[in-house]
């Protein structure tokens, strides 16, 4: 802009400065002729009164002519008598001239014509004398031009001083015109005070402006939530461009790669975060275009990872990397593939045992006598199937948590007192003594599945007892808990297997020949009933001394 | 032009650190192989070392490609020679990953004595190896140089289980095939130690232009 207006500027100073000069020279070439025709005219008047008085008109004309002008002298029947440059008798009769003629019918002449002696534009002036010969003054036109031509160096200077005047204010007056534009606050359009010309322009920038902000503001606002949500999450979230770029990546992912800091990773390549070949070759197939699910194993965790390609007008754009912790969801898996696999064989072998006898007789292989012993083992082998299929369903009902039954105030002391009397028959028979101390505890919770728990445990305590033990049930009761604890003399738990006495089916004594009646589910459930109560298991055995199990309830209760 | 050159210095970056991934994953699972004798593991170490072999053409002839055409110089020049010096080392430790691979696939080694610090070394090692790619992966200098220094310790190690070893062998001699096994998976791993930290060097040359202290190149 600044350059046009100023190139502008320049044009305009140019023309003008031609065209005056042009105008100039035309106006002087005017004057100069008009100096010139009357000088000659006034010298051809006096030569011809000088002549008058003169004897000898050819030896006067010869001092007096100069180079500056030609002389001629013409007799009245047109004979050139005398000519300053060209020798007389040389030339033709002048009589047709229209000067002379014009001067010999009305006393003076004047025309503007080629001479043909000189062979240039010239101007002549006639006068009649009194002798009625005629005088002829002529003067050739480039002394015109010549005069014209000295004037050029001065007004070349004029032009020249001109156009660096022009030059210097056009620079400065583009300055000025541009210095408000360039100065506007385009920030705060309508705080300027510049030319009314731009108004609408500023008034369409401030609308701009605002609509910017907003939509910036907006922006802004759901980049934070989206952040909020990503870094909330405990999912590993990454966003990818096409050339697998990080676009967005949370501080779950990072932590999950073993990363630094999040700033490190934006738009750097994915490999800069993490190098795992499962997750290089997922990244690849999503930016081929597919979906791919992988499990990735990091240290001693798994990962699910997910990763799709995100297409955008036909072609992918990127890839969303989704990587989900599922260490637990396969533990839990493995715990309950394996919870199947014991089900099933626990279920088998009494079936089985059934199955032998039961063929046994079919086939009438059993003599009379002995059939009420096989009938005795069958009674006991469907009994155990029906104590095991028992213990299953009570425990996969606290599994779902689902019990109906509404919670009470229970008297775990009382419960106790309860449930030791039912076990007496085999205390006796094992010459244990079981002993029931302490205060009344009470809890709030389903008297029924408390009932049980205690049976497993007096149950245990009894069975893995050695012969004349003892086993002492106590019940304890403070401000902050109730506890409940279980104690006997008997074989103990060696340390190794402490830990696991609580999962499904986990036996001490692995081999299932020496089958203690047990389903391999007491403990189990023992743990779900003071889980659904909230109340936390302490385990303590020594391998031939005893064991001791001290389930405490959180108090106090309603 | 110069972005194709960007573009293919960038694709040279990561075949690179996709190279220095392999080797990781073949060295990991090579001492995991050890560890836990799980011979499918050592297979795989030997299939992930053909693959190692196979990125080691393909960037050795991206690198000739990018100088023959592109006429690199400076920094370039010098990301380039380095990438080229590099994958002589990486090379070398799939195969020597793949080499213990081969030992432990001999069966000698079914019970690693728990005297001896082979799990130890296998660790240090490992940490070298992925160590010199994350320095080369952050250009981070400091911790190119933190494992040229680490590399004492493996050296260090490798001594110590060489003792063991012999004392292994001055108590029964019917365990001398297996002692050799191992020492030979040992001296494998002092060589990884030692590839490991000529990458490191090559790191360290790609970013300040000296490399092993000398002159600027």
């Amino acid at each position: 802009m600044k350059r046009r207006i100023f190139l502008s500027m320049c044009l305009l100073a140019i023309l003008t400065v031609l065209l005056s000069s042009m105008l100039t020279f035309v106006v002087m070439y005017r004057q100069i002729f008009d100096i010139m025709q009357r000088e000659i005219e006034k010298e051809a008047s006096y030569i011809a009164a000088s002549l008058e008085t003169t004897e000898d008109p050819r030896l006067f004309l010869h001092s007096v002519s100069t180079k500056a002008h030609r002389i001629t002298l013409i007799a009245d029947d047109g004979t050139v008598l005398f000519d300053s440059i060209e020798k007389a008798e040389n030339m033709e009769n002048h009589k047709g001239r229209p000067e002379v003629s014009a001067a010999l019918k009305s006393g003076i002449g004047k025309s503007v014509r080629l001479s043909r002696t000189l062979g240039k534009q010239t101007f002549y002036c006639a006068v009649l004398l009194k002798n009625g010969m005629v005088l002829r003054v002529a003067n050739v036109m480039d002394s015109v031009y010549s005069a014209i031509l000295s004037f050029v160096p001065y007004i070349l200077c004029i032009i020249a001083v001109t156009f660096a005047l022009a030059l210097l204010i056009a620079n400065r007056e583009t300055k000025k015109i541009v210095e408000p534009i360039n100065a506007l606050n385009l920030q705060n359009p309508m705080s300027n005070d510049v030319y009314d010309e731009l108004s609408p322009l500023l008034i369409r920038i401030a609308q701009q402006n605002k609509q910017i902000e907003n939509q910036m503001h907006t922006l802004k606002e759901k980049h934070e939530e989206f952040n909020a949500i990503t870094e909330n999450m405990s999912e590993g979230l990454i966003l990818l461009n096409e050339k697998a770029d990080i676009l967005s990546v949370n501080k779950s992912a990072i932590r999950i790669f073993g990363g630094h800091d999040s700033s490190n990773y934006l738009h750097r390549n994915i490999l800069t975060l993490s190098r795992n070949l499962t997750l290089r070759a997922a990244v690849k197939k999503a930016l081929e275009g597919d979906h791919c699910e992988e499990i990735l194993e990091m240290g001693d965790r798994h990962y699910q990872l997910t990763t799709n390609p995100v297409w955008v007008n036909g072609r992918v754009k990127g890839a969303v990397v989704l990587i989900l912790d599922i260490t637990e969801k396969r533990a839990a898996e493995q715990i309950r593939r394996e919870f199947s696999a014991n089900v099933s064989h626990e279920l088998k072998t009494p079936l089985t045992s059934i199955l032998g006898y039961a063929e046994i007789i079919k086939n009438g292989m059993v003599k009379i006598e002995d059939i009420p012993g096989f009938a005795e083992r069958i009674y006991n082998e469907a009994n155990h199937l029906i104590a095991l299929i028992d213990d299953i369903i009570r425990l996969s009902r606290l599994d779902e948590d689902n019990i109906d039954i509404p919670r009470k105030r229970v008297n775990l002391l009382e419960l106790s007192k309860r449930v030791c009397a039912r076990l007496e028959p085999q205390a006796r028979e094992k010459n244990v003594i079981v002993s029931v101390s302490g205060q009344n505890g009470f809890v709030f919770g389903v008297e029924e599945i408390l009932e049980q728990m205690i049976y497993n445990l007096c149950d245990n305590a009894i069975k893995y007892n050695k012969e004349n033990g003892r086993v002492d049930v106590n019940i304890s009761q403070s401000a902050k808990e109730v506890v409940l604890t279980v104690s006997d003399t008997g074989i103990g738990i060696p340390k190794e297997h402490q830990n696991r006495v609580f999962e499904r089916f986990y036996r001490v004594d692995k081999s299932r020949s020496n089958r203690t009646s047990g389903t391999g589910l007491g403990l189990s459930i023992v743990k779900h009933v003071a889980m659904h109560h909230n109340a936390r298991i302490e385990l303590e055995s020594q391998p031939g001394h005893g064991t001791t199990i001290r389930i405490i309830f959180p108090g106090p209760h309603r | 032009m110069r972005r194709k050159f960007d573009e293919q210095l960038e694709l040279l970056n990561q075949e690179l650190i996709e190279m220095g991934a392999l080797c990781e994953t073949a060295i990991a699972n090579a001492a995991k192989a050890l560890i836990n004798h799980d011979n499918s593991l050592a297979q795989e170490v030997i299939r992930i070392d053909a693959e190692i072999d196979q990125k080691e053409k393909d960037i050795e002839s991206l690198c000739f490609k990018l100088l023959l055409h592109q006429h690199p110089v400076a920094r370039d020049l010098r990301q380039i020679s380095s990438a080229l010096k590099m994958i002589t080392d990486m090379e070398r430790i799939g195969d020597q990953a793949a080499d213990i691979s081969e030992i432990i696939l001999l069966g000698n080694l079914h019970s690693v004595d728990n005297a001896v610090h082979i799990d130890e070394m296998a660790r240090a090692t490992i940490k070298m190896v992925t160590d010199s790619i994350d320095a080369y992966v952050r250009r981070d200098l400091d911790l190119a140089r933190a494992v040229i220094d680490y590399d004492d310790v493996v050296d260090d190690l490798f001594n110590q289980v060489k003792k063991e070893i012999i004392d292994i062998i001055g108590k029964d001699k019917q365990n001398g095939e297996y002692a050799v096994d191992l020492l030979l998976v040992a001296k494998y791993f002092e060589r990884i130690g030692d590839h490991a930290t000529n990458i490191a060097e090559w790191v360290e040359y790609s970013i300040t232009g000296i490399h092993k202290g000398g002159e600027r190149i």
